[in-house]
């Protein structure tokens, strides 16, 4: 039971992620990897506030409008350039990641490579029952309920939600009816970069962070896009809890050290005999550009 | 005189990678970022081969260059229904396993090179012996150097007739219009197989030079930073001919090094020379997506 609340747990992180990296790749089919290098950064601006003596708020807020900072001067200085002169999605995916490579080396640059964490002490922690959850863990599970419910209702409830949806669907007949694609691509970036900042944050508060933790982060994430189902905003989050609960199995019945052997050996799977994910439907994979 | 023949050993090892990268991404058009794996499957081979069964050099780099062949099934069977973004990925999932096998396969009690401890884990395998050709052993680097550039030429010299073969034709055919190869009767797949296991062949080739120049391997030799500077070089050079990935190792094995001589302090020349990788493939999507010397622009 324990186990399997650790794996949920650290599957919502996964979640908030993936659902970040969809709200981009689904209106622009940009493949965002640059969102590593904002999951990197979030958590090094608010250790920056915090040892300057500033509050958690002012600590979180500095983190979160830095991620979308970055995420919207990502779009603005490069994918938006690139698409319109039509670049090809390989075009895209080589750029987002030299823009990840470029941000990790600048913060380790900055503030050095080593493993730093938010909190000190120990944790709090409650227990129910048989299971202990600590306080880091209810923070996770909240923001990540919280955030992910209200994305929902954002997108199924809201104008704003529908024309993202739209742009999604088919960008050229979103523009033949009079929106301005660029404003809505830079949205979804914002969107991005909020989601991605405060997955960082949080596991950041749990675990501790270091320059290089986001690559490995967002892979992650896009695993849990494939398994939960590429064509939807909310598939990955199914994806991405399955994924948690897997992962946290593996450290139980194996070791740590096989995590990333069993993450990628699903994906294969996935991507053998279900390409559409758990929540797609069928359609040809090379149908999209 | 050292760091010269040291620079130059590095610059035949990375040329082999690029030529050998070039094929499946520039040629195939397929972006596979588990060419480092590959690289490593060489060198361990040489590795174990060498140091417990005293092997020399030339069976011992054919034997990994097979290993490597027939594990490169794991990137072309997906590629027969992946493209795009997907492929990039499944070959990722290829990197990580590769890594993750070499990272694991180690146990504290057995000994190295047997069953349960085959790569020795996080630590490596230190006391690799010197290349040997025929009982004969290179001891000099002035030697080695000259060895290392005759396998490179070789091996660039096979991949460029490759290229320009009738073979290599069908690999461009392929790479614009997957659908009129076919139709002219082309077995695409099979193209896809053999062009992926010659690639991944040769990249077991530099790894075994590396791992007889290093005489020290890691599982860091299949990581993800590898395969992402072996893709730079052939990016920021250019795709789809022989000179492109040829520029592409000479710049990116250069640029670093003048780095080497502004006296920066080293963690800081590490973090920079990345940032540099990273700005030249930002720098070049935008102003020269064909590379340096390239003539197809990446899809």
């Amino acid at each position: 039971m324990q186990i399997l609340l650790n794996g949920l747990i650290s599957g919502s992180a996964i979640a908030l992620l993936a659902v970040a990296f969809q709200a981009v790749y689904l209106p622009t089919r940009v493949f965002f990897l640059g969102l590593a290098g904002i999951y990197a950064l979030a958590p090094f601006l608010a250790h920056a506030v915090l040892s300057r003596g500033g509050g958690w708020g002012a600590a979180v807020l500095v983190a979160l409008l830095g991620g979308i900072g970055v995420s919207l001067l990502c779009e603005w200085a490069n994918h938006a350039p690139l698409a319109q002169r039509k670049a090809s999605e390989g075009t895209h995916l080589v750029a987002s990641l030299g823009i990840y490579i470029v941000i990790v080396q600048v913060i380790a640059m900055l503030w050095g490579n080593d493993t730093r964490t938010l909190r000190t002490g120990l944790d709090a922690t409650t227990r129910f029952g048989g299971v202990v959850i600590t306080g880091a863990q209810w923070l996770t599970l909240a923001a990540a309920v919280v955030l992910l419910a209200a994305f929902a209702v954002l997108l199924m409830r809201s104008n704003l939600g529908l024309r993202l949806r739209a742009l999604a669907d088919n960008p050229t007949q979103f523009a033949l009816f009079g929106y301005n694609v660029d404003r809505h691509r830079l949205l979804a970036f914002a969107l991005a970069g909020f989601f991605a900042s405060v997955s960082s944050l949080a596991t950041a508060y749990d675990i501790g962070f270091d320059p290089h933790t986001g690559l490995q982060a967002v892979l992650l994430a896009v695993v849990a896009v494939i398994i939960g189902g590429r064509g939807s905003f909310m598939g990955p989050v199914a994806g991405a809890v399955l994924l948690g609960i897997l992962r946290s199995q593996v450290v139980w019945h194996w070791s740590a050290r096989w995590q990333a052997a069993a993450t990628f050996a699903l994906l294969a799977l996935f991507l053998l005999i279900r390409p559409q994910g758990l929540l797609g439907h069928k359609s040809r994979l090379e149908a999209t550009t | 005189m050292n760091y010269l023949l040291h620079l130059l050993v590095y610059f035949d090892i990375y040329l082999i990678l690029a030529l050998s990268l070039n094929l499946v991404v520039g040629y195939c058009g397929m972006l596979t970022l588990a060419h480092a794996g590959y690289y490593a499957v060489g060198g361990y081979a040489y590795a174990l081969l060498s140091l417990q069964a005293g092997w020399g050099f030339v069976p011992a780099a054919l034997t990994g260059a097979g290993i490597a062949a027939v594990l490169s099934l794991a990137v072309s069977l997906p590629a027969w229904r992946l493209r795009g973004d997907f492929f990039v990925l499944a070959s990722l999932a290829v990197q990580t396993l590769i890594f993750s096998a070499l990272y694991n396969w180690s146990s504290a009690n057995a000994s190295l090179g047997s069953w349960r401890n085959l790569t020795n884990g996080p630590f490596g395998i230190s006391g690799i012996p010197r290349a040997s050709i025929l009982g004969w052993q290179i001891n000099s680097s002035a030697a080695f150097a000259i060895f290392a550039t005759a396998v490179a030429t070789g091996c660039a010299f096979t991949l460029w007739r490759l290229m320009i073969s009738p073979w290599g034709r069908l690999l461009l055919a392929m790479r614009d219009d997957e659908l009129a190869a076919r139709g002219l009767g082309k077995n695409t797949r099979l193209a896809k197989v053999q062009a992926v296991a010659i690639s991944c062949g040769f990249a077991a080739v530099a790894g075994t030079l590396y791992a007889a120049h290093v005489r020290f391997l890691d599982p860091s030799t299949a990581s993800l930073d590898e395969s992402i500077l072996m893709l730079s070089m052939v990016i920021v050079g250019g795709l789809g001919n022989f000179r492109g990935p040829v520029v592409g190792a000479a710049v990116l094995l250069l640029l670093p090094e003048m780095l080497r001589f502004m006296h920066l302090p080293d963690a800081q020349a590490a973090n920079l020379r990345l940032l540099i990788y990273g700005a030249l493939l930002v720098l070049m999507m935008h102003f020269r997506p064909q590379g340096i010397a390239g003539s197809h622009r990446m899809k």
